[in-house]
């Protein structure tokens, strides 16, 4: 047998991997072998782990192959296993502890006597923590009170092995295996490591975290704490100081995700996109609040942006209804028109959107004039005025606002223009409210006064906007219009958004949306509006589909 | 085979690349070459003498070294192979599809002195493709962090090249991308039928498990500036790479009718957005029975495939001759094996629309080559010959002028009257200290090597800058709003 034994292992070499694979069968086929055969077979094949392996796929599949042979042996090779274990350097030594954890029950107790025996060496002891680790059978609870020392060590390393192997044995053994007391004092004990000055053993831990988190092993409130914590590693909670090791920051950004609050957290630069709030203003327009913290810090009055609602999406540009630079969140309002339109308001709080794209467009014309403002919306654009009137309004003008509609039950936003205005008219086409017929009255009305107008910014349908550019154009009146022209990437890189603008071609997404409307070619807008008419028809029958 | 002179290699026919029939693949988006079989590979790769001086080197712009690599083909080691173009460039796959080998290392191999050269690009995509499928790929070890960050603007061929470069040197790597999703031209502005989807999505998938950070929706400039990620968010260096993304128009009339598009438009809504696919994707595209491509570059070549794939007829209008057509041979001969119409030598003067605004004719004037002037270019001149063609489509193919966001927002950054960012030609370093810039930003518009090329230049330059090597320079920048960007010659020119 010994010769058998001895042939088998001559034939293990790593410059013939074809014959070593061969030996490896050979030798997993070996029976009834006595003890110190089964030493004298385990050390031959085992040398196959003292290789370094890196990169070696297919030695690397030998050595997974000398792990199974070995684990066949059963008990009486384990004496062996753990002494060279603890001797062998880390790499080996994960082959020996994945071979030891297969003994399942059986090999628990040789390793807790080990640790007994190898108390004070460290190295030692970071072996048999990892060997702990991988252990796929309850038996390995018996141990876990030992990692738990270890990860107080004094020894920074034992403490990230000893952290590591808490989240390997949640991820090993699943949450049914762990009653709540032991759960707390896991938790407890990454958490507080959090706060470790050693990098390893931070990253560790949130590592370990992560995988407790993975298999829903947290409450709500544990999770809370975890989310705040990795919220500030990756400096998300704008505190500005981010964890200063990278390898920290980056466990934080891979374990994210199994927090239930999932979006965040996947770097500071993260967006969720969520909806945060979402009301009904008349019927098919509703008016939403966005999380999107790094936009609302850069918006300016006049700039707009681009929304994508999900993967199979269009991309559509949509005025801006104002922002709040401290809360994270910009305000759209979105009126039912074609298909994705239509699928955006089918969201609800919660949802996200797939991408949010902005700020985009230049910044609108806001300076203090001699004469009045007038701020015209029409329609779903009387939300996209809010900003730029507030912003006339800073500058220290007088602000007048016109709000249009064609009855009373579609006037949206009159209560917040009138908080950005000095004086808000109202026009509806059948009188139902303020003074009938269209916002171009509404103007008369204030000329009528005698007042001087230095300054009009009119939003909403072409129509309204070419009207109220032809009324002002032979007064002189300073006038600007934003073009919502069909766009698809909003940076000038496609040209879809073409306007013609006194004679020349203009890209509405990067020179506008503002233009001055006394110089704009309405009648083309109005028919390149009309571009993909039939196409949004069918996109929209397919919707139910 | 080792034993075989250089004589009896020269004698070995040129293993012609396998292609997907014309009659079929115009009803697909299935990529044209199928690809060589392991024993096409070898064969091909026997016809290399193995050059003493070897051209090519200096013909690719990141320097492959193409004679030890067709060796190790010739020799059956493919894993070997792909391992020895990764030294040098880590998108083998897409640059064996996408490169102009033509007019770089194919155009200086000593064997197509005589006859054809070595299909060094076929070979290449060989390689990188036996290595993705077989699995062989092993990710780069990365060395001991610096403790530098690093931010890295645009995930097109040379942001990503950037990022690699970088990364494989120890800093900490961030990639900033406009779009939804990454790979830039290579997915809004090439085929799936040249360049399949996966082979980019690989790349990049091996970039984060490298431990770079991609970040999508986000617009530099506008959502933080440079000085926000210089100051705020701590980055030791930056790289522009946002490439050209401002599509050129003619200025004729009737260019804003509906129906006209720009290439990068037409491009986008179908690759980027799938427009192909809808109404499953809401993104639309209309496209009448006649489609007209203006330009014959590359990017024409692919607008024009595209259209027929779509069902049109398809005509290309280019006021020079196919001789003249900037595309890559290779491009012009597969899009000439896929019933399209040419007109040569016409020059598009105006568009016609109906009432409603919609295309429906293109007007040209016929052009012939003039004599050659002093430096032996033939330029088209009109001949007062005018033809109508009616149409429902019309697709502008006349390449990019730079994207102009990043340069609107920061003054620092000097370009040129054509946009172009000035850039010192040795280093890359932008005239704002810890900026540099590379790709088609600093060229114009250009290929995916070139403006890896560049990228790779400046990547290792930013390298250098960051562990104090090399000390910020401008000096050679110039004033000139005239001067023309990099230009890349090749190197033993």
């Amino acid at each position: 047998m010994t010769e058998k034994i001895e042939s088998i292992i001559r034939n293990i070499r790593i410059d013939n991997e074809t014959e070593t694979a061969r030996a490896l069968e050979a030798a997993a086929r070996l029976t009834g072998l006595n003890d110190a055969e089964k030493k004298e077979l385990a050390a031959g094949v085992a040398a196959l782990f003292y290789h370094d392996l890196h990169g070696k796929t297919g030695l690397i599949r030998l050595a997974n192959q000398a792990e199974e042979v070995i684990a066949t042996l059963g008990t009486a090779v384990l004496p062996f296993l753990i002494d060279e274990a603890i001797q062998a350097d880390s790499e080996s030594a994960a082959h020996f502890g994945r071979v030891i954890a297969r003994g399942k029950g059986a090999a628990m107790k040789p390793v807790l006597e080990a640790i007994n025996n190898h108390r004070g060496d460290d190295y030692a002891m970071m072996t048999l923590i990892a060997t702990i680790s991988y252990f796929k059978d309850p038996a390995a609870l018996e141990a876990v009170p030992e990692i738990l020392v270890a990860s107080k060590s004094k020894n920074e390393r034992l403490r990230a092995e000893a952290l590591y192997a808490i989240g390997r044995l949640a991820r090993n053994l699943g949450s049914d295996q762990f009653d709540n007391t032991l759960r707390l004092k896991m938790f407890d004990t990454c958490f507080e490591a959090l706060k470790d000055k050693h990098s390893l053993a931070r990253r560790n831990a949130v590592a370990s975290l992560g995988k407790i988190a993975e298999k829903g092993m947290l409450t709500p409130d544990q999770e809370r704490k975890v989310r705040e914590k990795f919220n500030g590693f990756l400096g998300l909670d704008g505190a500005n100081n981010w964890d200063n090791a990278y390898i920290v920051r980056h466990q934080a950004h891979q374990f994210f995700k199994f927090l239930k609050e999932e979006g965040k957290g996947q770097s500071r630069y993260h967006q969720t996109f969520r909806i945060l709030e979402k009301r009904e203003l008349c019927p098919d327009t509703y008016y939403y609040s966005i999380e999107a913290p790094l936009i609302a810090r850069k918006l300016v009055a006049g700039q707009f942006i681009i929304i994508r609602p999900n993967e199979h999406g269009e991309r559509i540009p949509l005025s801006i209804a104002g922002w709040d630079a401290e809360k994270g969140t910009i305000n759209v309002i979105i009126m039912s028109a074609g298909r994705t339109s239509r699928e955006i308001n089918m969201m609800n709080v919660g949802d996200r959107l797939a991408d949010v794209v902005g700020p985009l467009g230049q910044h609108s014309h806001v300076k203090k004039h001699d004469g009045v403002c007038v701020v015209i919306g029409g329609g779903y654009g009387t939300g996209a005025v809010l900003p730029t009137a507030r912003a006339l309004k800073k500058a220290g003008n007088k602000v007048y606002g016109i709000v249009g509609a064609r009855n009373e039950k579609l006037l949206i936003m009159e209560d917040e223009l009138k908080q950005a205005c000095d004086e808000v008219l109202v026009t509806t086409n059948d009188g139902t409210k303020g003074i009938q017929g269209f916002v171009t009255h509404a103007m008369e009305a204030i000329l009528k006064r005698g007042e001087k107008i230095s300054h009009v910014l009119a939003i909403g349908p072409v129509p309204m906007m070419m009207a109220v550019a032809n009324m002002t154009k032979p007064l002189g009146i300073e006038t600007f219009v934003s073009l919502n022209a069909i766009m698809v990437d909003g940076t000038g890189m496609c040209g879809a958004c073409r306007v013609s603008v006194g004679g020349k071609t203009k890209f509405a997404c990067f020179h506008g949306p503002d233009f001055n409307g006394h110089e704009v070619d309405f009648d083309q807008l109005m028919k390149r509006q009309k571009m993909f008419v039939a196409k949004e028809k069918l996109a929209l029958e397919a919707m139910g589909k | 085979m080792a034993g075989l002179n250089s004589k009896e290699r020269m004698a070995i026919p040129f293993v012609h690349m396998p292609l997907n029939p014309g009659e079929k693949r115009i009803h697909n988006f299935d990529e044209v070459p199928i690809g060589y079989t392991a024993e096409q590979a070898m064969q091909e790769a026997r016809r290399c003498i193995q050059c003493k001086k070897p051209g090519c080197i200096g013909g690719c712009p990141v320097g492959i070294n193409i004679p030890a690599f067709l060796e190790l083909i010739e020799e059956g080691k493919f894993a070997e192979a792909a391992k020895k173009i990764r030294e040098t460039n880590f998108l083998p796959a897409a640059c064996g599809r996408v490169c102009p080998q033509d007019k770089q290392c194919q155009a200086v191999c000593v064997v197509g002195k005589k006859g054809d050269a070595v299909g060094i690009g076929n070979l290449e995509r060989f390689a990188a493709d036996w290595e993705r499928t077989h699995g062989t790929f092993t990710a780069p070890v990365i060395p001991a962090p610096t403790g530098k960050r690093v931010a890295v603007i645009g995930s097109g061929p040379a942001g990503l090249t950037a990022a690699y470069e970088l990364r494989m040197r120890g800093h900490e790597v961030v990639v900033f991308e406009a779009f939804h999703r990454g790979g830039g031209v290579m997915v809004y502005g090439i085929p799936r039928f040249r360049l399949p989807l996966e082979i980019i999505d690989e790349d990049i998938k091996m970039l984060e498990n490298m431990g770079v950070q991609f970040v999508y929706d986000m617009i530099i400039g506008n959502v933080l500036s440079l000085d926000d990620l210089l100051v705020n968010e701590k980055f030791d260096a930056l790289f522009i790479g946002t490439g050209a993304g401002l599509p050129k128009m003619l200025g004729i009339p009737g260019e804003n009718s509906n129906g006209v598009y720009s290439a990068n438009e037409y491009l986008t809504r179908i690759y980027l957005m799938q427009a192909s696919h809808f109404p499953r994707y809401t993104t639309p595209i209309e496209q009448g029975k006649r489609v007209g491509v203006i330009g014959a570059g590359n990017t024409a070549m692919d607008t024009l495939r595209t259209a027929k794939r779509l069902g049109s007829e398809v005509t290309c209008y280019y006021r020079r001759t196919r001789d003249e057509a900037p595309a890559r041979t290779e491009e012009v001969e597969h899009a000439e094996q896929e019933f399209l119409n040419w007109k040569w030598l016409h020059n598009p003067v105006e568009i016609i629309a109906d009432a409603n605004n919609n295309v429906k004719a293109i007007k040209c004037e016929k052009m012939k080559l003039s004599d050659p002037d002093s430096s032996g270019r033939r330029k088209p001149v009109g001949t007062g010959e005018f033809v109508t063609d009616e149409i429902d489509t019309i697709v502008f193919s006349l390449g990019c002028d730079v994207n102009p966001i990043i340069p609107a927002t920061d003054k620092e950054i000097r370009i040129n009257k054509w946009g172009i960012v000035m850039v010192d030609k040795d280093t890359n370093m932008t005239t704002k200290e810890k900026v540099f810039a590379g790709g088609d930003v600093v060229t114009g518009g250009s290929t995916v090597i070139l403006a890896m090329g560049q990228a790779k230049t400046a990547a290792l330059n930013m390298h250098k800058y960051l562990m104090g090597e090399i000390k910020w320079d401008i000096s050679k920048i110039s004033t000139d709003p005239n001067a023309s960007g990099i230009v890349w010659e090749g190197k033993n020119k």
